[in-house]
């Protein structure tokens, strides 16, 4: 990113193929919404290269591109006014899998989709924190920049976080089975 | 340790992020109380369903419009002194992209002589119709000039041009040239991505079909060369298969690209 700041645009296609999986990974289970999450990394990288001046060699470059995203995915939340569509996995079995090992994809599936369901009924700051420090594998150092918080407080909301999305998780198992 | 301080430091410990000393306290107590046990484990199997969760890929498209946003950015900098050259010495190795502009400059020259040689030489007996037609001619070649002069302008403007033409509800044949034609040579990505996908709503037109087949050996970018077998693809474009098996054993062709032909053959 230095290189981009200094006017090596090039070196922007290198930063885009290591790190947009991670980050549309990221925004995909923020937002629940696969075209929100694919408009809301285009975004990020555009600004990236829009406020490449603003980049400052402190810190992970990825902690700086979590913070554009999040702003970024506070404006769409704020232009949608719309919280995360939950997936229902009920939506997700039309067809049956004959595939060798089907019972076990199926049941897969099932659970990703009951944990998506789960993390979607997450507060917002609470499935953010989670999917930063769980997910994206980044430290509680980082993820407290990221919120511009203390990495005390980074800690606890994720841990408060992780607590409450096993409760929602084993809630909607309940609702499932009956 | 009561039920109330495991509770608050289960979650940490499911994590792996409490020290020793701490982790003993709590798995102690864990151990010890069924309760705390239930909630110890629900919060484990929560954090192991959450790391098996797939990672979603994005599409190509985003892969497009980034890599395009990179180049327009580069333009618009005026920094690749080196690159424009490079672009300049590969333009003027395309021969197809010289006579676009002069013949069309000569035609409509000529049209615009013939239209005053009618009324210098008096030609009082030409009817309506004909000086209609005439001034059809001059507008069309005016047009076709002015398409031409677009060539030459920034890209910022050349993108415009071929998002107007691909809005365009009803095209005629100049404008779905146009179209084929920045998709074979202009040299920005962007616009050239800008015109495929602006060639989609006409994809069952054969002429279509073709000139985006025809591109697909002259492009050099693998970004446009997989969004141009991504069309081929949804245009269930059979003729194109010797052409993408061609493709798909081509060594100096980017892995990508191999693979997507791959696909691609195996979808037609």
């Amino acid at each position: 990113m230095l290189a981009v700041r200094d006017g090596d645009i090039d070196c922007m296609g290198e930063l885009f193929e290591r790190h947009h999986g991670p980050l549309y990974g990221y925004l995909s289970k923020l937002t629940g919404n696969r075209a929100a999450a694919e408009d809301i990394s285009q975004i990020v990288f555009q600004r990236m290269l829009k406020y490449r001046h603003t980049y400052r060699d402190e810190g992970k470059f990825t902690s700086w591109m979590y913070h554009l995203a999040r702003r970024c995915a506070s404006d769409h939340f704020r232009k949608s006014g719309s919280a995360p569509v939950s997936v229902d996995p009920s939506d997700l079995d039309d067809r049956p899998d004959e595939a060798r090992g089907a019972d076990q994809s199926a049941v897969a599936r099932d659970d990703h989709a009951l944990l998506q369901k789960a993390l979607g009924r997450l507060d917002r700051d609470d499935r953010e924190v989670l999917l930063l420090s769980r997910l994206q594998e980044l430290s509680f150092t980082e993820v407290a920049a990221i919120l511009e918080c203390s990495v005390g407080a980074a800690r606890v909301r994720a841990h408060r976080a992780l607590a409450t999305l096993r409760d929602l998780y084993f809630q909607i198992q309940k609702e499932n089975i009956t | 340790m009561n039920c109330k301080d495991c509770t608050e430091r289960m979650a940490e410990l499911a994590d792996g992020k409490l020290d020793e000393k701490a982790a003993a306290l709590v798995r102690g107590h864990i151990e010890g109380c069924a309760d705390c046990s239930r909630e110890f484990g629900g919060l484990r199997a929560t954090l192991e369903a959450l790391d098996r969760l797939p990672a979603d890929a994005p599409s190509h498209a985003l892969r497009a419009k980034v890599m395009g946003h990179i180049e327009s950015e580069k333009l618009t900098l005026g920094k690749e002194a080196a690159w424009a050259s490079s672009l300049r010495s590969a333009r003027w190795r395309q021969p197809a992209r010289r006579p676009s502009w002069v013949p069309a400059l000569l035609g409509a020259l000529g049209a615009c002589a013939l239209l005053v040689l009618g009324f210098v030489l008096g030609e009082r007996n030409a009817t309506q119709r004909q000086l209609a037609d005439l001034r059809v001619r001059v507008d069309t070649m005016g047009q076709l000039v002015e398409q031409s002069v677009l060539q030459k302008r920034a890209t910022g403007d050349r993108l415009e041009t071929v998002l107007t033409a691909a809005r365009t509800t009803k095209p005629d044949d100049r404008v779905i040239d146009g179209l084929i034609n920045s998709l074979a040579f202009d040299p920005s990505v962007n616009v050239r991505l800008n015109a495929l996908s602006g060639l989609y709503s006409h994809a069952d037109q054969e002429v279509v079909r073709a000139g985006v087949l025809a591109c697909l050996p002259r492009e050099s970018n693998p970004m446009v060369q997989v969004s141009m077998i991504d069309f081929l693809v949804a245009a269930k474009a059979r003729e194109s298969s010797p052409e993408l098996r061609k493709l798909s054993l081509d060594d100096k062709a980017d892995a990508d690209v191999r693979d997507s032909a791959r696909r691609a053959i195996d979808l037609l």
